[in-house]
């Protein structure tokens, strides 16, 4: 049975618009659509050059169309996502504004698609607070005249000249069947790799397959791995603040060399080991969590996984080997 | 059959700024475009083909932004081809367009490289938590350093050589209009003063993020011949590749950065680098990169790369000067980065550098990038003389 | 222009899964790779160059091209490049670098695994990020607001589009990649629910793992390790303008563009696989390539059967010279497209005499 993890990712943007995208968001606050002149056409959305000359387009030729226009084309949403610009129902839609050459997308608000055909008029239907955005527009909707939903906040101080963005993806990734071994083996304190049948290089860390001789490494190719090691290598972070970043103090990262092995366990965590005594030829040995504790799945990803929970100071004597700091992979 | 006679016939690129507001995705890279085709004195109708690079394009949050893009790059009706080989991007994308030159399909070729990083955070667009993948634990820097930390025991370089870098390439930039920081009062102990963020880097050892975009047109023999300036003649080039991770994989001195170099030079006639070229753009973003590479391009023997560097050989006025421009430690739109390693060496030997032109000797200079866990190479060799086939 | 080498497809492989396999995408692509070398009968290390396609959002993560590199056996160093783009553009470029003379073989690998993510979603971040993308129009909201313009333009019914979807279903019962297949009349199909008007479920292609590798190889070689190479006669690739308002969507200009500059009518065509994820796209198609009514389309079942984001377009060149290489067919046409409403399309004429 396939196990899965999910992994939200949003994605916060903040983009700058330019003058032209710049004029059209301003517009919006101001419930005025602009579009752009490019010969004897006018492009809305408007676009900063023509597409087919390359020319550049004159951002004092952009022109108010609509509010209100006609539909030339729909298509029905009866499931809206999360982020579609209305919670139940409704159509996307080509419109052609009043003015313009080019149809715009929008969604049109009509309850039932038996309400929507091809040439039906539309008009928006403006949100009262606007910040330019498209979504400044929360629909359009049948008739010739533009509404505004709630009380009206009016256009813009300033300029509009920036936008936010927030696009959210949920990934839901199968967990292969190596990490299952090799967590299971953790609850039992012990540690796998998997040996390469082609070049005999064993490697950690699940990776399932033997990027030299590219062949895949399955439960026949699992060996157990020593608990003791050295550390070849590190990383101390001073963490700067990110959008996921829980560090908030420098911490440090070790590559350890696993004795008798060619295996390096990289970014490995440290368990009672200060930042400040972290050296190459430093001697550790695996530190395991409680065989009954709960393992986080997201926490595979420091490095360490399952009931690994990183390395501890073994007491030995350090390793004098000048190669060793080679060793990082 | 051998390819034919290519050469770069214009270049242009927008400054570099750690955010520009005043313009859009698609206003960012059309000015670094518009800058190389006035150029090369050509309208967008003449262009026949668009290839476009930047890296990961969780950055600005457009998938496959070339597609939005092509309306602003007067794409219309032509073929355009999107490249992505991590941080060695920009200049796999030169050459990409370079093969369509050097192929006979196209006469004139448009090549623009580009990263908006002001739309997002880098370090966290880098750090995105993958499942079951060993994290670069906030950013690149943490990646790199203990491949430093094995370089400086390895060669036994003093501890302050990677800040002589920091130094000497930000010293450079202030020659650079288009270069992003101007630091004109630093030296070796603002460096060392800098805040330790992946030891043994400092702040000032760390290349800066940046928006930014680079254009180059590139010509046929043809096209070369009709620019109303100088041009760069394509020399040479070469991309390898190598896996991430394996026992016995040499992280310091990479074989496909050996081999991607000694294919590039036998293709342009390079037998001893440091006499051979007049100047280097090598990807450096973190400075002790600067003595790695000098080794992984064979400028010296093995061991020897900080001496170049602490006896000034790479300075603005040494034998070799690397960065002259002030190099990916002055600006670094990450998907440019390469391209802007491969334009300025263009610029160089058209004699168009500006305030940071090198004297010409023998006319021809080395561009370079990497990508990757050190894994991604690409490299051209531009000259002033047409190639002899 | 001078004269073009001769370049063959020598060796093709793919594989697929619906959704939700447990294989990462290196477990995915590594035996694919290893398929497609073995048929080439050239050793890997022979082969001169390595090129990918595939897209960093389908996994969610920066980079995820780097470790399909571990599938392509880069040790020693090898050429090597990606593109961001479905793989025929990745085939492109190898055929590209065999042209300058500095490779005389390639191998090429495409791979997706889009059940990891929202597909349909995700291509929203394609449109426009100002204007479109803020609106979140789905990959299949475009689409269909596409088949409205296309359906009343052109004065077709979902009639026409229930046929292609009959057809690929059934072509897709003898092909052992299709993720769905079925025995279905147009009439019963019609009976079913209409999900995105005017499409059904059967118009929309569905979401499938995957990769595919191809080998192709110039002149001599290919004809010293291939009894039947299926020679590359034309390759060419257009974009359209993104701008949704400025397109005739009922139409694809650059795809009619390419196949003309790639001579798909030259000749007389006996296969063409046509990158179509919508049943009224392959409609739309049909007539930007000038196919002839009794050309044999999609016998695969094509991308409506099975659908590899980022090999899709891949798999048409390998669907079309499998075809040629063991004699089923003469001369043939594959086509890829990427982008919103077909925005970028290339053409691939493939022919088995030399």
């Amino acid at each position: 049975m396939t196990r899965f993890v999910e992994n939200s990712i949003v994605f916060p943007y903040k983009r700058s618009l330019g003058p032209v995208i710049g004029a059209f968001m301003t517009g919006l606050t101001e419930q005025r659509i602009l579009g752009i002149r490019s010969g004897d056409q006018v492009i809305v959305p408007p676009l900063e050059w023509d597409p087919q000359t390359g020319a550049e387009l004159d951002p004092d030729g952009m022109v108010e169309v609509g509010p209100a226009g006609t539909v030339e084309s729909w298509t029905w949403v009866p499931a809206p996502s999360e982020q579609h610009p209305l919670g139940h129902p409704f159509a996307f839609a080509f419109i052609r504004l009043d003015g313009a050459s080019t149809p715009l997308l929008h969604a049109v608000d009509t309850g039932a698609p038996d309400a929507l055909r091809v040439g039906a008029r539309v008009a928006p239907r403006w949100r009262g607070s606007r910040v330019g955005h498209i979504g400044d527009i929360i629909a359009f909707v049948p008739g010739e005249q533009p509404e505004v939903d709630g009380p009206d906040s009016g256009p813009a101080e300033a300029p509009v000249t920036m936008m936010d963005y927030n696009a959210s993806i949920t990934y839901r990734n199968p967990v292969p069947p190596v990490l299952d071994r090799l967590r299971e083996a953790s609850r039992d304190q012990r540690i796998i790799g998997q040996r390469c049948p082609v070049c005999e290089r064993v490697y950690s860390g699940g990776r399932g397959y033997c990027p030299i001789d590219a062949v895949e490494l399955g439960e026949e190719q699992d060996v157990d791995l020593p608990h003791t090691g050295t550390i070849t290598n590190f990383t101390i972070v001073t963490p700067v603040q990110y959008p996921g970043q829980t560090e908030t103090e420098p911490f440090a990262r070790v590559f350890v060399l696993l004795d008798g092995t060619d295996v390096i366990l990289p970014y490995q965590p440290v368990v009672e080991l200060p930042v400040g005594e972290v050296r190459v030829g430093k001697r550790v040995a695996a530190a395991w969590a409680p065989p009954n504790d709960d393992i986080d799945d997201a926490g595979a990803m420091g490095g360490a996984y399952g009931h690994l929970i990183g390395w501890i100071p073994s007491g030995e004597p350090d390793v004098e080997d000048p190669d060793l700091v080679n060793r990082i992979f | 059959m051998g390819a034919e006679r290519t050469a770069v016939i214009g270049v242009g690129q927008t400054r570099h700024v750690s955010a520009r507001h005043d313009v859009s995705i698609a206003g960012l890279v059309r000015e670094a475009a518009q800058e190389a085709l006035d150029d090369a004195g050509l309208d967008w109708g003449d262009i026949d083909a668009v290839v476009i690079g930047k890296a990961p394009d969780m950055f600005e949050g457009v998938v496959m932004p070339e597609l939005y893009l092509a309306d602003a790059l007067g794409a219309s009706g032509k073929p355009m081809i999107r490249v992505h080989t991590a941080g060695s991007v920009g200049g796999s994308t030169a050459i990409v367009a370079a093969k369509l030159v050097m192929a006979g399909i196209h006469e004139r070729v448009l090549t623009v490289a580009f990263e908006k990083q002001s739309e997002s955070n880098a370090t966290w667009g880098l750090s995105v938590a993958m499942p079951f993948q060993a994290p670069l634990v906030a950013g690149a820097g943490g990646y790199f350093a203990p491949i430093i930390r094995a370089y400086i025991r390895r060669s036994g370089a003093p501890d302050y050589i990677g800040h002589l870098v920091s130094v000497k390439d930000r010293l450079n930039a202030l020659r650079n209009p288009k270069a992003q920081l101007h630091l004109p009062d630093i030296d070796l102990k603002t460096v060392q003063e800098s805040m330790l963020l992946w030891a043994p880097l400092r702040l000032l050892d760390v290349c800066p993020s940046s928006d930014g975009a680079m254009a180059m047109v590139i010509g046929s023999e043809q096209a070369a011949a009709a620019a109303p300036g100088p041009v760069a003649w394509i020399h040479g080039t070469a991309m390898r590749s190598e896996p991430t991770m394996f026992a016995g994989r040499d992280q310091v001195n990479p074989q496909a950065g050996k081999d991607c170099a000694a294919d590039v030079y036998a293709q342009a006639g390079i037998t001893n680098p440091r006499e051979d070229f007049d100047c280097a753009e090598v990807y450096v973003p973190f400075s002790w990169y600067e003595p790695m590479w000098l080794e992984n391009l064979g400028f010296c023997p093995e061991g020897d790369g900080w001496k170049l560097t602490e006896a000034g050989a790479t300075a603005f006025d040494g034998d070799i000067p690397w960065n002259p421009s002030g190099g990916v430690l002055s600006s670094n739109p990450i998907g440019a980065s390469g391209m802007i390693r491969f334009g300025e060496v263009a610029q160089q030997v058209r004699e168009r550098a500006g305030d940071f032109q090198v004297p010409l000797k023998t006319g021809k200079a080395l561009g370079h990038a990497y990508g990757g866990g050190s894994q991604f190479f690409s490299m051209w060799v531009v000259g002033n003389t047409k190639p002899e086939s | 222009m001078r004269s073009l080498r001769d370049v063959a497809v020598v060796g093709f492989a793919q594989d697929t899964a619906v959704k939700d396999r447990d294989r990462n995408e290196v477990e995915i692509i590594s035996p694919v790779v290893r398929e497609a070398v073995e048929r080439s009968g050239l050793k890997r290390r022979d082969i001169g160059f390595t090129i990918s396609g595939s897209c960093d959002y389908l996994a969610g993560g920066p980079f995820t091209f780097v470790s399909g590199l571990d599938a392509a056996g880069a040790w020693p160093p090898v050429k090597e490049s990606h593109v961001e783009m479905d793989a025929a553009w990745a085939l492109y470029e190898a055929w590209v670098a065999i042209q300058t003379g500095d490779v005389d073989s390639a191998l090429i690998y495409g791979f997706g695994k889009p059940s990891l993510g929202d597909l349909h979603e995700i291509w929203t971040l394609q449109t426009d990020p100002y204007t479109v993308a803020t609106l979140w129009p789905s990959m299949v909201d475009l689409a269909a607001l596409q088949a409205d313009v296309y359906l009343s333009s052109s004065g077709r019914s979902d009639r026409d589009l229930a046929e292609v979807a009959v057809r690929s279903l059934r072509n897709a019962q003898r092909n052992p990649y299709a993720v769905v297949s079925e025995d279905v009349s147009v009439d019963e199909l019609l009976g079913r629910p209409v999900t995105h008007r005017p499409l059904r479920d059967t118009d929309i292609a569905p979401i499938t793992d995957g990769a595919a590798a191809i080998v192709i190889a110039a002149d001599d070689i290919a004809k010293r390790v291939c009894e039947r190479p299926a020679w590359i006669r034309g390759i060419e690739h257009r974009v359209d303008p993104q701008h949704l308002g400025l397109r005739d969507l009922a139409t694809a200009p650059s795809a009619a563009q390419a196949a003309e500059r790639a001579g798909v009518n030259d000749g007389a065509i006996d296969v063409a696989e046509i990158h179509a994820q919508f049943s009224h796209e392959e409609l739309i198609l049909r007539e930007a390539l000038g196919l002839a009514d009794g050309v044999d389309v999609n016998p695969s079942g094509g991308p409506l059967t099975s659908n590899p984001v980022m090999a899709t377009g891949l798999v048409r060149i390998g669907e079309v010279a499998g075809r040629i290489m063991d004699g089923r067919a003469g001369r043939g046409v594959a086509h890829a497209a990427q982008g919103p409403c077909l925005q970028q399309n290339l053409v691939c004429v493939l022919e088995g005499s030399n």
